[in-house]
This record gives structure tokens, C-alpha cells and sequence, in this order.
């Protein structure tokens, strides 16, 4: 009997080995085994980790296999929303509102930054860092100002490292971020479409679907994404708990990140956090599309420009003069 | 007859790759206007208060007396955060000694406004008989929650764009009825340039 087993099993390997094999066949072959390797993967994954609960490891089973956020539908957008703010209660012991609020119409985000008025305080960094949540283990910021030489409007030119009692007489003061493009680079280069631009125009990332290849750093002609190095380290009771989905929710190693014009804030009408925490007012915030907005008086009546305005992305963040 | 044939059709096909050309150009053309020229085409005014989620400003505010693209706007108030107000409860009738008042009630005031050796006055800002008042260059009284009046005398520019949105800023909302922080808000009126500090952090060299 178990001869004759063994004969059968021989006779396949044989058969394998010795027919021509199609690519077809050799595919799918493969296929299977790859999928046959990734649950195994996943399964350790999920089982070498910490002692999880079974309600945990059922959500972090559901959120492994979500779509990517563009084409969820509305109800598929709470679930996975409720999923994240209930695998938060579970793993960090914090409750978290995480929204998924869809942009306001009639409305695109602009930005303007006025050099004149910029003292260098970085007090819009703190805030940034506070507000999106940000690794304080590998001190990730979205915000760079860079102390700049009279003269000079490439920030390239900068130190964005100063520390020193600012400001610095006949320096001036230019703060970087990411600038939401039209024309992104950035999301041209995503080979997983995990980034893309929201109809207000801020250029998100599917934190879930980013496989951290960082093409789209390279990609951006202005140095505006961060690569998550670690685990997102960040003192439970400075945690802020209004998150959204695209914005300042958790996000997981290795993804990349960036400026969001804090998406949890602007889409319920608030400014973002860096504009608020501004000492100086330099930063100004609106609806572009609003002609009685501060930003549209900005352009209309002040001496603007943008970064390396020539290669055409097209940013949505202007610098001004007084 | 062959001949015939193909003078037909290699005009043909020109004509159709002139036309796919000037198609395709003629989309790069209409892509290729700018997202300025895009946004200043844009006069429709916008419902603010179509924003959902607006939470109003909570800090106390007042309406100010100047005018925002032709509609009003709030101002933050100023009165309630100056901590010996009203004046009139010592400046009365009676006589205070200016050097008295320097050194007992207000100490802590520094002045660094105008310019220098030829700094501002109390009285050039504040109201010479009713303390409870600011004057401006006209004779007028101005009240303390509508500095930006006697300010913007002198700083008509900073004034001007203020009143844009240029300098200065909104309070919270982006969105929702305008609410923007009074001068006295963020300047020390005594001293109004910021003083020199360190920055709230530092930065480290980008991954």
C-alpha cells in the first residue's frame, strides 16, 4: 500500500521533472508557493508577537487584508476606522478618535509663508511634532526653517540646524514642509498608489498600503517626506487623540510620512497646528478658492514666489515678501 | 493603378497624424495653465459656514469697526487681559506723580517703542485725562479693544495688511466667521519687537 503511495508520488516528481514544462505551469507553481510562504509569514507574524488576544489578532487579521483607501466605501472606511481605534484601546491602552472626514467642497488648501516676518522661534515645529503624533525617538519633524543669508532663496543654502538666540541680525528665517503640489512627483513615483492627492489638494499616503520604498522621497524636489524609522514612539499622555485616517493616526514602521496641512484640523475648518502655534503670524492658511480668503489677498497684493518654481510641480505653498 | 492608390492614401495619413499632433498639443496647451491663473479665475465667493464641525473661538471678542474685503470681522478683546484695568481707579481726579507711578504701580513697564533716545511717552498713546482710554493723534479717544485704530497710525502699512490677512492672524478657524488676533495680542505695546530667545527646538540632519 504504501509502496504503491510512494510509487505515485515518484511517478509525479518524474513527471515534473522530465515533461517539458510550460511557463504556464511553472507560474503557477510558483504562485502557489508564494502564497503558500506569505500566509506562513503573515501567520508568524501575527503569532510571534507579543500574547495577543484573539479579538486582536481577528481585527489585525481583518486590517492586514483592507483595500486601499480611495476605493473603500463609506462603510468600509468606519470599519476600518473603528478596527484602528479599537486595536489602540487593545495595544497602547489609549482612546483615540480616528476620523475619516472627506474634503469640504468648494475647497483647495493654499499656503503662504512670509520671509519677512519669520523670526526662526520653531515653535510651529513643536506643534507639529505634538499635534501629528511624530517619533520623538528619532525626533522626525515635517517643518525644517533654515537660518538663511541675505540674498539667497535656496534653502539648499540654509543652516536648518541653527541653535542660538534668534533672530539673527541680518539673517532671515524660511521654513520648508511638504508643499502639496499640483503636479506631485511624489505620486508619480509610488509604484502602489498609496499616495495621491485628495480633491482639496492635500497630497495624502495610505499609510497601509505604503511598502516603504521610498521612491517618492527621492522623488520630491523639496526634501517635504520622512521615512518612519521606527515605531512611532510617543509618551502616551502626549498623544494627540483626534486623528484621522490619512492624517496623524499611528503609523506603522518603515511608511513613509509627511505634512498633511494636518488634515484632522483644516477638515473641520481649523487652521493647522503650525499656523497656530505661529508667534510671528508668518504663516497664513485658506481656501484658495475663496476670493475673501487671507491667502487670496496674499497673492493678489504681495510680491510672492514659490520653490524651484521652473521644474513646474506646481506647489501650493507661497513665499512672501512685506 | 497602384501608384494611384498610394498618393491617395499617404495624404490621408498625414492629415490624421496632423490632426492627432495638433489634438494632442492642444491638450498639453489647455493642462498647461497654471494653477494660479486657475485659482485667480475662481470669484465666486465661498460659504464659509459650509464648513461642517466649525467650533466657534472661545476667547472673548469684539466687532471690529474696520471692514474685511467689505464684510465685518471680529477681533480678540484686550481689555479683560490688562491686569490693572479699569485705570480709573487710581488715575481719578486726584494728582499721580509720574515718578511715583513708575516706581510703585507700574515698574514693570519698559519702554522700547520709537526710536531711540527719542522712545514714545505715556501720553502719546494713552488718553492724558480718561486712563481708561488710549488718544490718538486726532484728539479721539480709542478704546483699548480697538488698538489697531491708534496703531495703525504710524504702521498704516502693517495696518493695511492686516486687515488682508498679510500680517497677523486668524484665531483657530480658517474657517467660520473671521476672528483675528488684535495687536495688543501678540506685540507688548511698551516694547512691541520680539525679544531675542532660542528656538522651542532643534533640528537633526534629514534620514
Amino acid at each position: 500500500m504504501s509502496s504503491q503511495k510512494q510509487d505515485e508520488a515518484k511517478t509525479t516528481i518524474e513527471d515534473v521533472l522530465e515533461k517539458p514544462s510550460s511557463r504556464r505551469k511553472f507560474l503557477k507553481g510558483a504562485s502557489i508557493a508564494a502564497a503558500a510562504g506569505s500566509a506562513a509569514v503573515a501567520a508568524s507574524y501575527m503569532s510571534a508577537a507579543d500574547p495577543a488576544s484573539a479579538g486582536e489578532l481577528k481585527l489585525r487579521w481583518q486590517e492586514y487584508f483592507k483595500k486601499n483607501y480611495r476605493i473603500m466605501s463609506q462603510e468600509e472606511k468606519d470599519e476600518t476606522v473603528t478596527r484602528l481605534e479599537r486595536l489602540a484601546k487593545m495595544q497602547d491602552n489609549v482612546d483615540v478618535q480616528i476620523g475619516n472626514e472627506p474634503p469640504v467642497e468648494k475647497v483647495l488648501f493654499g499656503y503662504a509663508f512670509n520671509i519677512t516676518r519669520c523670526e526662526g522661534f520653531m515653535e510651529c515645529v513643536t506643534a507639529c511634532v505634538k499635534e501629528n503624533n511624530l517619533d520623538r525617538k528619532t525626533n522626525t519633524q515635517y517643518i525644517r526653517i533654515f537660518e538663511m543669508e541675505p540674498g539667497q532663496l535656496d534653502p539648499s543654502t540654509g543652516d536648518g540646524q541653527y541653535y542660538h538666540k534668534v533672530p539673527v541680525d541680518d539673517k532671515f528665517y524660511m521654513g520648508a514642509q511638504c508643499f502639496h503640489c499640483e503636479k506631485a512627483p511624489c505620486i508619480k513615483a509610488c509604484p502602489t498608489k498609496a499616495t495621491w492627492k485628495e480633491p482639496d489638494g492635500i497630497v495624502v499616503v495610505d499609510y497601509n498600503w505604503c511598502i516603504g520604498c521610498r521612491y517618492c522621497q527621492a522623488a520630491c524636489p523639496y526634501y517635504g517626506r520622512r521615512f518612519n524609522w521606527g515605531k512611532g514612539e510617543v509618551p502616551k499622555e502626549e498623544i494627540t487623540t483626534k486623528q484621522h485616517y490619512l492624517g496623524n493616526r499611528k503609523r506603522p514602521m518603515g511608511k513613509m510620512e509627511k505634512c498633511t496641512f494636518c488634515i484632522q484640523r483644516t477638515r473641520k475648518g481649523k487652521l493647522p497646528a503650525c499656523v497656530e502655534a505661529c508667534p510671528t503670524g508668518s504663516r497664513v492658511f485658506g481656501n484658495l478658492l475663496d476670493p475673501d480668503s487671507e491667502i487670496r489677498y496674499v497673492l493678489k497684493h504681495k510680491k510672492v514666489f514659490r520653490m524651484k518654481e521652473e521644474i513646474g510641480t506646481q506647489p501650493k505653498f507661497w513665499y512672501f515678501i512685506d | 493603378m497602384k501608384t494611384n492608390s498610394k498618393f491617395f492614401i499617404l495624404p490621408i495619413i498625414s492629415v490624421l497624424l496632423m490632426f492627432m499632433l495638433l489634438r494632442d498639443g492642444a491638450v498639453a496647451v489647455a493642462s498647461e495653465k497654471s494653477l494660479l491663473e486657475e485659482v485667480k479665475a475662481v470669484n465666486e465667493p465661498f460659504d464659509s459656514q459650509s464648513v461642517k464641525q466649525v467650533r466657534p473661538v472661545t476667547q472673548k471678542t469684539v466687532l471690529a469697526k474696520e471692514e474685511y474685503q467689505g464684510g465685518t470681522f471680529r477681533v480678540l478683546a484686550r481689555k479683560h487681559a490688562i491686569e490693572r484695568y479699569k485705570c480709573s481707579r487710581c488715575h481719578l481726579d486726584k494728582p499721580v506723580l509720574v515718578t511715583q507711578g513708575l516706581e510703585l504701580t507700574h515698574g514693570n513697564v519698559v519702554i522700547n517703542h520709537g526710536r531711540k533716545g527719542d522712545e514714545l511717552g505715556c501720553i502719546d498713546c494713552h488718553h492724558p485725562d480718561d486712563r481708561d482710554y488710549l488718544e490718538d493723534k486726532k484728539g479721539r479717544k480709542v478704546d483699548f479693544d480697538h488698538s489697531y485704530q491708534l496703531c495703525g497710525q504710524c504702521h498704516f502699512r502693517q495696518k493695511r495688511d492686516w486687515l488682508g490677512g498679510a500680517h497677523g492672524k486668524r484665531v483657530s478657524n480658517w474657517a467660520g466667521d473671521r476672528v483675528v488676533y488684535n495687536c495688543a495680542s501678540c506685540h507688548n505695546p511698551h516694547s512691541p519687537r520680539f525679544e531675542k530667545r532660542f528656538p522651542a527646538t532643534y533640528s537633526v540632519p534629514l534620514n
